[in-house]
């Protein structure tokens, strides 16, 4: 179960493909109880009983296997449903456990559990269902198995069941006798799952074991696995959040571009060809395309070639390990590029605008819409944050502030481009001197704390200006 | 026990007490152990029709007699007498069992129980014999099960035909179905008429 002929390793991929299947089945149908047991450790044990909640159950798979000491033959998971109508809820009591790997897969006995277990379902309406991964050899005779299988077929429980682990003919044979032997109607299924690149999660999403319930199953499938949409954000449903992603991918490509462009010059003299960034995202494969590097005002249009950078920069802000971001590369390689549903949609950012600028127009934009700002910040995803403090961490961007907000064209075209401010209006034509001025002054002194400060006296000041400027107009 | 009446039973009479089949709620019926899924239903016919099994009949697995049948009413009834016809060839049941009023019985828990009442069943091709039962103990039966645990010698167990004998009470056993339990209210879920806009609100 530590093998990592499934990526990350059989016992994640496992946890992964229960974790997707539990949530197809309470998503399908309101009424659906899921429950999860282990058949292999210390003997058969029920982690979750049959419940609607899918945090409880999701809550039980993220514990972390543990390893145990002298352990052999890896562990299997044996997962239960039931299915459809049912009344009220049922509450799975105490404590998630912790999933250890250790022993040996006991499918029989993990089988007549789950089939206990299913009987004494609070909702005696509902149809019985058997899901079992089995990624252990199968120490059990044939014989034992189609008993077993008979059994479930007389008290019309049905069974699928997912082969992945080893190849071993004698185990597929079982598992095939044992699907015969409970097969009603073609109600059960066996997958076969060989090791290879794919993940199992997306193998099982195109069985009959997602599809074969019907509507609902491949309804959450197909919106697990791609949602078609930038980051898989909705710019429809939050706006804000797309804005803050799409933001701090270009600054984060910027930034690339302008670290890949240095490379490009000190690996020119040794070798042709262009270095990448840094070598954390190996996995990522990028065509960076260095004259588009000024900074120029763009539209929001982007190509494939810069999705794989915001996709970076997206994957470095959420801390993820670079094998999730290879998922997500190949989810989102063909997502469409135009957007125009965004709010701010002709809000145009230079590429190299720098954070604490940002700041500031983040700031004037959530005035105008009569937020504050705490609240326009809580509702920006945390990658935002955090690629705000990576990239603010750098002391080039530093000095460019100060630069950019001295640049009275600069931040005057910044404002004629947000909705309802007026560059001709006095508020904001005070504001802009004043602006110059602290600037001035922050340049000759050379101390970062008191930069900062400037900075965030020149942010209040900005907020005060459009505040008022925005009382003028009416706003 | 043979039909008590004094004239042939190819009579007309007789179909009109055999009428529960009219209120057995036939989408619920259900069957464990059938070789045809949902072939169960096919058996609850009125009594004239009762040998023609052009439908389709009940028919257990291979090699296996037993069958648990679930039948669930639209209304309380009281059972005075079942009839059941079987197959040929050993494939008739020879024993029945009936349990009312539990839902979800598989075969485990019909081995283990004690039933409200236990035949021993003949081979009843012409569906002449009839089974009666301790009517006190049948009085508001909502849902019954049978459950035929052997049969003649055969290979499986057919049944062509299940007639239930009795009279129907317009009375309905009440589930409480849908019920929400509140611990503590939640006044978004109560709004009252002033807030949603419309009506006059009374001030008691």
């Amino acid at each position: 179960m530590r093998n990592g002929d499934y990526s990350p390793n059989r016992f994640q991929a496992q946890a992964d493909a229960v974790n997707l299947i539990c949530g197809a089945k309470t998503q399908s149908n309101p009424e659906n109880t899921v429950g999860v047991l282990t058949m292999a450790g210390k003997g058969v044990r029920v982690l979750v009983t049959p419940t609607s909640d899918l945090g409880k159950i999701l809550a039980c798979m993220h514990a972390a296997p543990e390893q145990t000491p002298g352990a052999c033959a890896p562990l299997s998971l044996g997962a239960r449903l039931s299915k459809t109508p049912r009344l009220g809820g049922y509450e799975a009591r105490g404590p998630a456990p912790c999933l250890e790997i250790g022993g040996e897969m006991n499918l029989a006995a993990g089988i007549q559990v789950a089939q206990l277990a299913l009987k004494h379902r609070q909702n005696k309406k509902q149809q019985q269902r058997i899901i079992v991964f089995a990624g252990s050899p199968v120490k059990y005779d044939k014989k034992v198995l189609e008993l077993i299988g008979r059994k479930l077929k007389k008290n019309s429980v049905a069974l699928d069941i997912v082969s992945f682990g080893e190849e071993d003919e004698e185990k597929n044979e079982k598992l095939e006798a044992l699907l015969a032997a409970v097969n009603n109607n073609d109600s059960s299924h066996i997958v076969h799952v060989p090791s290879g690149p794919s993940a199992l999660s997306d193998v099982l999403i195109s069985t009959a074991i997602f599809t074969g319930d019907g509507e609902g199953g491949s309804g959450f499938a197909a919106a697990a696995a791609a949602s078609g949409f930038e980051f898989g954000v909705d710019p429809n449903l939050d706006p804000e959040l797309a804005l803050a992603l799409r933001v701090s991918m270009e600054e984060e490509r910027a930034r690339q571009e302008a670290a890949a462009k240095k490379a490009a010059e000190e690996a020119s003299k040794q070798e042709k060809g262009e270095q990448q960034s840094t070598s954390q995202d190996a996995t990522m494969t990028e065509n960076v395309n260095p004259g588009t590097s000024e900074p120029e005002k763009k539209t929001h249009d982007l190509t494939d070639d810069e999705n794989a950078l915001l996709q970076q920069a997206l994957a470095m802000s959420m801390d993820d390990s670079s094998s999730t971001v290879a998922v997500r590369d190949t989810d989102m390689s063909d997502a469409s590029a135009d957007d125009h549903d965004l709010q701010l949609d002709r809000f145009i950012l230079p590429h190299q605008l720098p954070v604490d600028l940002f700041m500031v127009v983040e700031a004037l934009c959530c005035l105008l819409e009569n937020q504050t700002l705490y609240e326009h910040r809580s509702r920006l995803a945390i990658p935002l944050q955090l690629s705000v403090q990576e990239s603010a961490a750098e002391q080039s961007n530093q000095t460019d502030v100060n630069k950019l907000l001295a640049d009275q064209s600069f931040v005057s075209s910044i404002l004629t481009s947000l909705p309802g401010v007026d560059p001709n209006d006095p508020h904001v034509k005070d504001l802009l001197a004043s602006m110059q001025s602290q600037s001035e002054q922050s340049k000759e002194e050379d101390k970062t704390p008191k930069e900062e400060e400037n900075k965030s006296s020149i942010l209040y000041t900005v907020l005060r200006g459009v505040q008022a400027g925005g009382a003028c107009n009416g706003i | 026990m043979a039909c008590l009446h004094d004239h042939s039973c190819e009579e007309h009479d007789c179909s009109s007490d055999w009428s529960l089949y009219k209120h057995i709620d036939l989408s619920k019926v259900s069957a464990l152990n059938e070789a045809v899924s949902g072939s169960v239903k096919s058996v609850f016919r009125a009594w004239e029709h009762r040998l023609n099994s052009s439908e389709g009949h009940l028919e257990s697995n291979e090699g296996d007699p037993e069958l648990i049948v679930f039948i669930p009413f639209t209304s309380d009834v009281k059972i005075k007498s079942i009839s059941v016809v079987g197959g040929a060839d050993g494939t008739s049941p020879a024993k029945m069992r009936a349990f009312i009023n539990r839902e979800g019985i598989d075969f485990s828990d019909a081995q283990n129980m004690q039933p409200l009442q236990e035949w021993d069943l003949m081979e009843n091709l012409q569906g002449d014999l009839e089974y009666q039962t301790r009517y006190s103990k049948f009085q508001s039966v909502g849902n019954i099960t049978l459950h035929f645990s052997d049969n003649l010698g055969g290979d499986t167990t057919q049944i062509h035909y299940i007639g239930l004998k009795g009279e129907a009470t317009q009375l309905k056993r009440d589930v409480v179905a849908t019920i929400v339990y509140e611990l503590m209210p939640n006044p978004s879920d109560h709004k009252t008429r002033s807030e949603t806009g419309g009506g006059l609100s009374q001030v008691e």
